[in-house]
């Protein structure tokens, strides 16, 4: 019983030390429209 | 015809080597590793046109070489730079590391006098990522921001110079002058997929090459993503991952009176796409790539691939190899 509530400690510790770790980085916007063209002849004239 | 001397057969060496030995023009390529069995085993199956050679790191280089290229550790890099510097061989590596091009870099005043060209920093990023900011550059008509990110690394030195340099204190170039970030935040990159997004850190490696490069730039940073083995990954993104490698360069600047960007990219495996761009510059340093025109600039010292090359031949050249980058055609936001 005990090392089980160790273990749930250890767990709940992680997961926030996680999730503060996650939402320290700044983040980027994800691009809402276009994608990749793959440069072909055109591009290389 | 030329000669080029190929140090380290680890996973970028090796796709340099078959790259360089289908090159037309190339007449010997030698080969020299740490352990001189692998060296041999690689030469044996490129055929006549490479040869394994044993050479000591206090050797002098073989006679008759034109170019020599180093798909090594970092901590090597240096000294086998001076080695060629001494016998005026033009020399390009793959290094990705901090520390080692800074060494490379306080080689530039002597490389002058010599009137030897060194090119660190010719792999994935920095490397190609350097050529995809000088094509978005001659788009511009001035440059003032360059932003790059990589994912991927290839074979265990080069993990462990990924994570080395994600570790050490970033730098970044920032209204003419160097910052320190002591405390870099990471920032979500979105590559080509299958890579996705990635939470990329602040690094050194090559701000220095590039800021070298577009002299006026007013803000340079260069992102790595942590290679996948340590991160904590959703079941089946590992598999899909391994090998893999990507680099998104963002460049921003004026065209007319209007700012605008222009976001490149490439996807591939990141060993070929290294030792492809690792042995197109050995050619061009060699002389055996009369397509590859050099750009009007430095004939000697230390740069990197943004003011060596013309990008539009070399990037073709790249495509005609395989390593094919792409432009993110859409918005991008700053």
């Amino acid at each position: 019983m005990k090392a089980l509530r160790r273990g749930l400690i250890v767990a709940v510790i992680a997961v926030l030390v996680g999730g503060f770790v996650k939402l320290r980085g700044k983040g980027g916007v994800p691009p809402t429209s276009g994608g990749w063209r793959e440069l072909d002849g055109p591009d290389f004239r | 015809m030329a000669t080029v001397l190929l140090e380290g057969v680890g996973a970028v060496g090796i796709r340099a080597a078959r790259q360089l030995v289908d090159t037309p023009g190339l007449d010997r390529l030698l080969i020299t590793a740490r352990g001189s069995s692998h060296a041999a085993d690689l030469a044996a199956s490129l055929g006549d046109r490479a040869e394994a050679v044993e050479l000591f790191p206090d050797d002098p280089l073989p006679a008759g070489v034109d170019a020599a290229a180093a798909a090594l550790p970092a901590a090597l890099v240096a000294p086998r730079a001076k080695r060629a510097l001494a016998a005026g061989v033009p020399f390009t590596s793959t290094v990705d590391d901090a520390a080692a091009i800074d060494e490379l870099l306080e080689l530039d005043e002597p490389a002058r006098r010599a009137g030897v060209l060194l090119a660190p920093g010719c792999g994935l990023a920095p490397g190609l990522a350097d050529a995809l900011a000088r094509h978005a550059a001659d788009a511009l008509d001035s440059v003032d921001e360059i932003h790059v990110a990589r994912a991927g690394s290839a074979g265990p030195a080069c993990t462990a110079a990924v994570r080395r340099s994600r570790r050490d204190p970033a730098v970044e170039w920032r209204d003419g002058g160097w910052r320190d970030e002591r405390r870099p935040n990471p920032e979500l990159v979105w590559f080509p997929d299958p890579i996705g997004s990635r939470e990329c850190a602040p690094v050194a490696v090559g701000v220095a090459l590039l800021v070298r490069a577009f002299p006026g730039v007013r803000r340079v940073t260069v992102r790595f993503a942590e290679p996948v083995s340590r991160r904590l990954t959703w079941p089946g993104r590992r598999g899909l991952d391994e090998g893999w490698g990507s680099t998104r360069v963002e460049v921003w600047g004026w065209r007319g009176r209007a700012r605008e960007s222009m976001v490149y990219g490439l996807i591939d495996r990141t060993g070929l796409a290294a030792g492809t761009v690792l042995a197109v510059t050995a050619a061009r340093l060699a002389g055996i790539a009369p397509g590859l025109a050099a750009r009007s600039g430095p004939a000697a010292g230390v740069h990197g691939l943004a003011a060596l090359v013309e990008p539009v031949p070399f990037l073709a050249e790249l495509a005609r190899r395989g390593v094919k980058a792409a432009v993110f055609e859409g918005v991008a936001v700053a």
